[in-house]
């Protein structure tokens, strides 16, 4: 027994070793950000690990679905740690249980408050297996660019039968018909949605689904905020958005920030401005504020808290310039750059942008996802000076912004990054924006690191950026 | 000049940026002035089919498809005698195999087609996924069409092919034929979306709608440097 013991924690020891040196080789020497690698390698070592990982969070919170699942998870983390002394969590991304592990060895505790961990739909199963969850949110479900046929259907019935033995609380996006389906789990359930408002739409754009998930009759929509989130109802079986515990209402748009009220099911509101773009970022600050005050956190405080969210790591990151900002927003599906090009169309100061399409594996192979985008609400930017587009297949985004009715001029292509990098960085206008795919964003970021402290030694990233890069220059 | 364009079953077979297809399509009409209606044909919203120009059929889910083909089978004769007359017809994927006999599925099931060709489509281990290039069968300049393929389904015919595979899988990733041609309906694996980066073959379809209905010969010539640029590149990425 005692044998057996000390052989199970020789190995994990062995195996975080292990990890954190191949951690160590990537960041410092290979100056790669991969960094589910680490967590890969320990699992080998060590299978149980993720069960460990399970045994030192006291409560833990998974964040599943096909958008806004690392931003939600950023949003949370911001909240949480201010509330407290320790929070685990994946917060680069890296979201299947070798991604988690490596979030573990990088931040290695005896036990922690909380584990808050976005997790990959392909991945909830395996993740749950380990993983008892007390809260689990489900965002969305869209097509993301790698679309196998009947992906999204085969995610819900993968996640309904992780779920299905769990003893967990579910918060579900009521105004998403695929999510809100979970209900018939007839588990512990908390909606979320978005009233609603001047940005919605009768116009059916992309839509995942346009059947009844209870009975495959066609849904009608009242309104329509992104994607399929909407007011919907089925005229057969009366399928529709369950009632909200928690809503967003009242959304508008002024000085580059959204101004919103928050309602809780008994009516108690707090008026927030949240200094990021877009409905769907509405969606991720509703999420996180009802998880918040779900497990029994005081509004004003959680309000401050998204009032001051700085966001990291290309999901929407700003950059402060001596002239100018630079924002940075990873692209990675029809739906999400739908919205990001109608956001950036409510801005109104002059702007140029780049869009950075690259098609290695982690992006997805196959571009064609871009056409099911509706680049066509390009034209409706405002005060645009000049269009980029790079990366490896630059030339299929400019193809793009053509048939859209972008007009040639505006768009200029060079498929080297750095290149076009450095040429929209010197554009004279008030704002720029960024919008890589996956592959791109670390290296963009990374980029336009390089020249903000090239062009002012006094800026706040300065600091950042010698911890990160100090080794790799 | 008009052409109506139909767009076959767009809410239910939209997979992979098909619909950019009808997209070029319809800008290039414009561009040199002939007026297009794009007509969004499906269960709810059924038009004359005899009236429409120039056809287009993408791919979708299993459900999709299953839904589609008992409604589309009401038409079963009147797209035939489309094609018959020759009646231009870009199908791709899930639409390709869905004018076929039928799609035998992974458990040996026969799924039946509208069986306007007869040839089938089997499911076989793996999906053949990829960038892929061919040369045409068309006689259309350049040589090259080019594009991205994702499918289970393996297709086996005796029709002309509408090229041979230079780079990828084709029809069945073993006689080196990719897609079909009959007339002026085509048949093809190739998403990417597949016109925008192939001009030439868009401007064949245009161009055989037009001579069809106003006997037209001959096309202008538009500015395609970014199409060409695409397609070049694609042919930089990936060519042998
Ligand atoms: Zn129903």
């Amino acid at each position: 027994m005692g044998f057996i013991i000390s052989y199970s924690s020789f190995r994990y020891y062995f195996a975080v070793i292990a990890g954190n040196t191949v951690s160590f080789i990537l960041r410092k020497i290979l100056k790669s950000s991969a960094s589910a690698m680490p967590g890969k390698v320990a699992m080998t070592i060590y299978p149980d690990i993720l069960k460990l990982v399970n045994e030192r969070c006291h409560n833990k919170i998974l964040i599943t679905g096909t958008n806004g699942k690392t931003t939600t998870n950023n949003l949370l983390n911001f909240i949480f740690r201010r509330e407290f002394p320790s929070v685990l969590s994946n917060l680069r991304g890296a979201n299947m249980p070798q991604g988690l592990v490596s979030a573990f060895l990088h931040d290695r505790k005896k036990e922690y408050d909380w584990g808050i961990f976005e997790v990959d739909e392909g991945s909830f199963q395996k993740v749950t297996e380990n993983i008892k969850p007390d809260y689990v949110l489900v965002t969305n479900f869209f097509r993301d660019q790698l679309d196998r046929y009947g992906e999204i259907e085969k995610a819900f019935q993968d996640i309904l039968k992780a779920l299905e033995p769990l003893n967990t609380t579910l918060i579900l996006n009521a105004d998403d018909p695929l999510v809100s389906n979970f209900r018939k789990l007839n588990k512990k359930n908390i909606y979320y949605g978005v009233t609603s408002n001047q940005y919605s739409t009768n116009q059916q754009g992309i839509v995942e689904s346009r059947f009844c998930p209870a009975c495959s009759s066609y849904l009608e929509y009242d309104y329509y905020n992104y994607g399929q989130l909407g007011g919907y109802q089925c005229p057969d079986c009366g399928f529709k958005n369950p009632p909200y515990d928690y809503s967003i209402t009242g959304i508008d748009y002024q000085d580059h920030q959204y101004h919103f009220r928050f309602l809780e099911k008994d009516h108690n509101s707090q008026d927030i401005t949240f200094p990021y773009e877009g409905i769907y970022n509405a969606y991720n600050c509703c999420a996180a504020i009802t998880v918040a005050l779900e497990i029994g956190l005081p509004m004003d405080r959680v309000a401050c808290s998204i009032e001051e969210f700085e966001y990291h790591l290309g999901r929407m990151e700003n950059f402060q310039f001596p002239d100018k900002i630079v924002k940075i927003a990873l692209v990675k599906n029809p739906i999400g750059l739908t919205e990001t090009i109608s956001s950036i169309s409510l801005d109104e100061r002059s702007k140029s942008m780049l869009f950075v399409l690259n098609d290695n594996p982690a992006d997805g192979r196959d571009v064609s996802w871009i056409w099911d985008a509706e680049v066509e609400k390009t034209v409706n930017i405002k005060n645009i000076n000049q269009i980029f587009c790079s990366g490896r297949r630059a030339e299929d985004i400019a193809l793009r912004l053509k048939y859209a009715g972008v007009p040639d001029e505006l768009v200029e292509v060079d498929d080297d990054m750095d290149h076009a990098i450095g040429k929209v960085l010197k554009e004279k206008v008030e704002i720029i924006y960024l919008l890589p795919t996956y592959t791109a964003v670390f290296q963009a970021r990374e980029l336009v690191l390089a020249n903000l402290t090239g062009t002012s030694k006094k800026m706040s990233h300065f600091r950042e950026y010698l911890k990160n890069f100090k080794i790799s220059r | 000049m008009e052409l109506k364009i139909y767009h076959m079953y767009p809410d239910l077979l939209n997979l992979y940026g098909d619909l950019g297809n009808v997209t070029c399509l319809r800008q290039r009409c414009q561009w040199r002035g002939i007026h297009v209606e794009v007509v969004g044909f499906s269960m709810n919203h059924e038009a004359p089919l005899n009236e429409g120009d120039l056809f287009f059929i993408g791919g979708g889910s299993d459900r999709g498809q299953n839904i589609v083909y008992s409604h589309l089978l009401n038409y079963r004769k009147l797209m035939g005698d489309l094609i018959e007359d020759g009646a231009p017809v870009l199908a791709i994927c899930g639409g390709y195999q869905l004018l076929g006999e039928k799609y035998i599925d992974a458990e040996g099931n026969d799924v039946p087609g509208l069986g306007i060709f007869d040839y089938h489509t089997r499911s076989e281990e793996g999906r053949l996924i990829g960038n892929i290039i061919i040369k045409n069968s068309l006689g259309l300049s350049p040589e090259t069409l080019v594009g991205f393929e994702n499918h289970g389904g393996r297709t086996y015919h005796d029709h002309k092919p509408l090229g041979e595979v230079v780079v990828g899988y084709g029809n069945n990733g073993k006689d080196n034929q990719e897609g079909m041609v009959y007339q002026n309906c085509i048949g093809t694996y190739l998403h990417g979306p597949l016109l925008p980066k192939n001009p030439h073959l868009a401007d064949h379809l245009i161009l055989k709608a037009l001579e069809r209905k106003y006997g037209l010969k001959e096309l202008p010539s538009l500015h395609d440097e970014g199409e060409y640029s695409a397609h070049n590149k694609v042919l930089k990425l990936y060519s042998p």
